[in-house]
């Protein structure tokens, strides 16, 4: 066999597609060309990374219900903004018009926006094999390990505790921009805590939850609490199932105020 | 408010697109989509996500799907592959979308893209730990990225091959003969690999 026919085969006989004579020919290819086995290590890999490395998310609950209702035989629901173009583009823009006008006075849209999108990173972090690209050693082996990685640092004063150990930290995406990730556990359920730059996103106005010396915001999306706040030039999102007062627990020990 | 690609209904008769392999003459009995159709909702929102780069998009796609398909139900033969059948009209949602939309940056086809690739997947053998230890380093947003550089079908081989598709079925979703599936794979992983030496950088 030579490299092509035996390339040919990789992917196959990584899957265990392959029988008999040929599973064995390329077997004995790969013991005796090292570029071959070089290639199948690197093809190993990419199906890692496609494995590992992309999110495996769910789709959401409302789509999920949506669509069981339809194939059951219900009519969709008001996505009417497909199928009727002109409905729709007078639709959009009155609904346009309306939330620019919202925007201005205290932007929902750009906050829900915050909080679908820290619902969604927690979400992947949840579904990921490998949510933590460093393990905890405490906050000193986690916060040096940003450094080069993103263009800020996280002020984090909390390196996990027996109430809230930290698992590990990985970057992640925050809308548009990096966000250090920081995983903590309480008991059996996952806490994320993502920190970034908190210039240019649409906080709410509404921040009444005292955090620190901060006050943020506490929202229930999906079934997950999401505690937000800002303080000076860095925005925090606290994402859990637990009891949102221990999300107040754990963003006091963010701040350093426990 | 954002301006999204609006997606078409597009008569059910086109559902399963230009090249529909499932036979017409159906009894009404066969005509509702099955429950199982379900069961693939959370793999087609993965691909749609990776397809579209947006989660609000990929809703959209999804649910353009299901539509298309109770739509064209009477399309659909039981026995034959269900899984096989939806992704393919995703795929063909999606296209519809985004040639209206003329906002990805990739217009061409595998093959166009493919002409204009000069690369080969065979890497030299001084490459391959290189580029091993280069993927070892590749985080989410890399592969996210270097997934939307390439072709809508490109993408799709890749992320359906992860699946778990067989090579019948993603010839019957991408609407090409089984015999050039495996090495339209072979090629879309290496123009994958190629992007990741530049994202993983």
């Amino acid at each position: 066999m030579d490299c092509t026919e035996a390339r040919n085969h990789l992917l196959d006989s990584q899957r265990g597609a392959l029988t008999g004579e040929i599973h064995a020919r390329v077997d004995s290819h790969l013991a005796e060309c090292e570029a071959c086995r070089r290639e199948d290590a690197v093809e190993r890999e990419l199906s890692a990374v496609l494995r590992d490395r992309l999110p495996r998310t769910r789709a959401p609950e409302a789509l999920r219900r949506s669509i069981e209702k339809r194939l059951m035989g219900e009519p969709p629901r008001a996505s009417g903004r497909f199928r009727h173009t002109r409905v729709s583009l007078f639709a959009s823009a009155v609904f346009a018009a309306a939330a620019a006008f919202a925007i201005l006075l205290w932007k929902p849209h750009g906050s829900d926006a915050m909080l679908a999108e820290a619902v969604n990173d927690h979400l992947r972090v949840l579904y990921s094999d490998h949510p933590v690209e460093v393990e905890s050693g405490g906050i000193h082996q986690v916060k040096p390990w940003f450094t080069g990685r993103l263009d800020f640092a996280p002020v984090v004063a909390f390196g996990g505790d027996n109430d809230f150990p930290m698992q590990g930290g990985a970057v992640a995406y925050f809308l548009d921009r990096k966000a250090a990730t920081f995983i903590f556990k309480r008991r059996l359920h996952v806490i994320t805590l993502f920190v970034f730059r908190a210039e240019g996103l649409p906080w709410s106005a509404l921040a009444t939850h005292p955090v620190g010396g901060a006050r943020g915001t506490l929202e229930t999306s999906r079934g997950f609490h999401v505690l937000m706040w800002k303080k000076g030039d860095l925005g925090y999102a606290l994402v859990s199932d637990v009891d949102p007062t221990d999300l107040q627990l754990l963003a006091a020990k963010v701040e350093g105020g426990a | 408010m954002r301006a999204a690609p609006h997606l078409t209904l597009v008569a059910a008769a086109d559902a399963g697109g230009a090249n529909v392999r499932y036979p017409e003459a159906v009894s009404k009995e066969t005509a509702t989509l099955p429950r199982a159709a379900l069961d693939h909702l959370d793999a087609l929102y993965r691909v749609a996500r990776n397809l579209t780069g947006r989660d609000s998009e990929a809703e959209d796609l999804v649910q353009e799907t299901y539509t298309r398909a109770i739509a064209g139900g009477a399309q659909f033969t039981t026995g034959t592959n269900l899984r096989a059948w939806l992704f393919r009209i995703l795929r063909n949602a999606h296209i519809d979308a985004y040639r209206r939309a003329r906002t990805n940056p990739v217009h061409g086809g595998l093959d166009d893209e493919l002409a204009a690739d000069t690369t080969t997947t065979t890497s030299e053998p001084l490459r391959g730990d290189a580029e091993l230890e280069r993927l070892r380093g590749v985080v989410t947003t890399d592969i996210e990225a270097a997934l939307a550089s390439l072709s809508v079908d490109a993408r799709a081989i890749v992320l359906l091959d992860m699946e778990g598709f067989t090579e019948t079925e993603l010839a019957e979703t991408l609407g090409c003969a089984v015999g050039t599936v495996k090495s339209r794979l072979a090629r879309a992983r290496g123009i994958l690999r190629e992007r990741l030496r530049d994202y993983g950088s």
